[in-house]
């Protein structure tokens, strides 16, 4: 309704207020006066009628806004289905390269998740204050530089959509690696959006691999939502994991989207290559039978597109369960000047330095991993396993 | 709508003939496709002299209101329909001018 409204008036303040103001007004109303036949096309009405009565109160309150703020929608009515295309432009406005990166999650999970300011404050872990005054000042630039409320045109599509991408991928991580002291390590909301939003692009671009691969990727990390935390609430790792827990749809629905992008024999990119990476690991029903070569194989194919310490990081993993731990330690220690305020650098050299029973050591860098772990289940997890540490 | 392209630089008047050429060219096509409004390089901000007649009696300043290393060299006024346009003019006017540029609306 947010999306329809922005459409119709050009401005997402008033269309946010209006769409607040005509659920208000139903609670008020619809006790009394029966719930209307059509719930929401009334709502739609009220909303409408809402947005117009607040652009005459502000024209007439300041003579110079009199240039009116509406942009007509000259469009006949809209059949249902319309609605998504709302929510893109919606999506494209605010992952609009014009804005920081931190807005554009933040604009992304206000304006088109519906989440409200606190909940996106505890998610950044920022004060409340200062993230609205972030989307306010957001808002006001969309409006004073008119960003333009559409899907881009198809030369620039490509770029754009990698933009997006990128934000969707932070919110799912955000939602999958849930921060913060008092937050559910698992944040499903978050999670749950952020696949919704990339049905959505998916099903703008059905033949765009990156949108395919990063859809396939969150499919099979949410498929192990449940089994990645314990009842206690700490963390599980992949090969404790108890894989019947696994939600079988969304493996299937994930390594379908993968064989389908290998069938399209295109050279993949970063989303295809980690979606492909976890259905590997979701291709088997005991650890052991883990395809490590073929793992390590994926992360150095994705090291060549993305030559990061983190992927660096990952691909040591593997290979210890492939060449040992010594080898993998090596690889790790490499990686110091670059990691070493990265908490997973630290648990990585924990588990492989009590591998190899040098355990005062181990204790160390798990002590340091527990310093800078963010989230609740993996503390717990890590806490656990230092305590264990002969 | 119309945008504010500031050129960034730490130097005036120090585009090479090559890029001249470029600005020129580009110029053209921006009064062909209607975007013109107005483009000039300014002089360094050591030339400027800064007027406060706020209290009744101008009084004069010599120099910059504000010093930087980096400031305004030069400028465009564009035409554009939307801020999509105007970053894609204002990548081709850096592209052009070789030098970084800044968007910014009118209000």
């Amino acid at each position: 309704m947010v999306a329809a409204l922005t459409r119709r008036f050009g401005d997402l303040d008033i269309a946010e207020e209006a769409a607040a103001e005509a659920f208000a007004t139903a609670v008020e109303r619809w006790p009394a006066d029966g719930v209307p036949p059509n719930p929401g096309a009334w709502l739609t009405t009220t909303a409408n009628r809402k947005a117009i009565d607040r652009i005459r109160r502000e024209n007439k309150r300041d003579g110079k806004q009199k240039e009116a703020q509406m942009v007509y929608d000259d469009d006949p009515p809209e059949p249902l289905g319309a609605i998504d295309d709302e929510r893109l432009r919606l999506i494209f406005t605010c992952c609009h390269p014009a804005l920081a990166m931190e807005t554009r999650m933040a604009l992304t999970l206000r304006m088109v998740g519906g989440l409200t300011v606190p909940e996106i404050a505890r998610a950044f872990l920022v004060q409340e204050t200062a993230m609205g005054q972030r989307i306010t000042r957001a808002k006001a630039k969309i409006k004073a530089a008119r960003i333009p409320y559409r899907v881009p045109s198809a030369e620039d599509l490509p770029a754009r959509v990698s933009g997006v991408l990128a934000v969707l991928f932070l919110v799912f991580n955000e939602g999958y690696l849930a921060t913060g002291p008092d937050t559910d390590p698992v944040r499903h909301d978050l999670t749950a959006e952020a696949i919704r939003l990339t049905r959505l692009i998916r099903a703008l671009m059905p033949k765009d691999g990156e949108v395919a691969g990063l859809l396939a990727l969150m499919l099979l990390s949410e498929a192990r939502r449940s089994a990645r935390v314990s009842a206690s609430g700490e963390l599980v790792t992949l090969d404790e994991q108890d894989r019947g827990a696994w939600d079988a749809a969304l493996v299937a629905e994930g390594h379908r989207l993968v064989r389908e992008r290998l069938a399209s024999r295109v050279a993949p990119g970063r989303y295809q290559i980690l979606a492909a990476i976890n259905a590997v690991h979701t291709s088997v029903r005991d650890v052991r039978d883990t395809d490590w070569s073929q793992i390590v194989a994926l992360y150095e194919q994705l090291a060549r597109l993305d030559p990061s310490p983190i992927v660096a990081l990952n691909r040591a993993i593997a290979v210890a369960e492939l060449d040992g731990p010594e080898v993998a330690l090596a690889a790790v220690d490499r990686l110091e000047d670059k990691l070493a305020g990265y908490h997973a650098y630290h648990a990585t050299r924990a588990d492989l330095l009590r591998r190899l029973g040098r355990s005062q050591e181990s204790r160390a860098a798990y002590d340091k991993a527990i310093e800078l772990a963010g989230n609740t289940a993996e503390t717990a997890y890590l806490t656990r396993r230092r305590d264990q540490l002969a | 709508m119309q945008y504010l392209v500031s050129v960034i630089d730490d130097k005036t008047n120090s585009g090479t003939p090559d890029e001249m050429i470029a600005i020129n060219a580009f110029n053209d096509r921006l009064v062909a496709d209607g975007n013109w409004v107005f483009a000039g390089g300014l002089s360094d901000p050591s030339t400027a002299t800064v007027i406060d007649n706020r209290g009744g009696e101008a009084v004069f300043t010599d120099g910059p209101f504000v010093e930087s290393k980096e400031y305004l060299a030069g400028f465009w006024v564009m035409e554009a329909p939307d801020l999509d346009v105007a970053l894609k003019l204002a990548a081709e006017g850096s592209k052009a001018c070789n030098r970084k540029v800044e968007v910014r609306p009118f209000l």
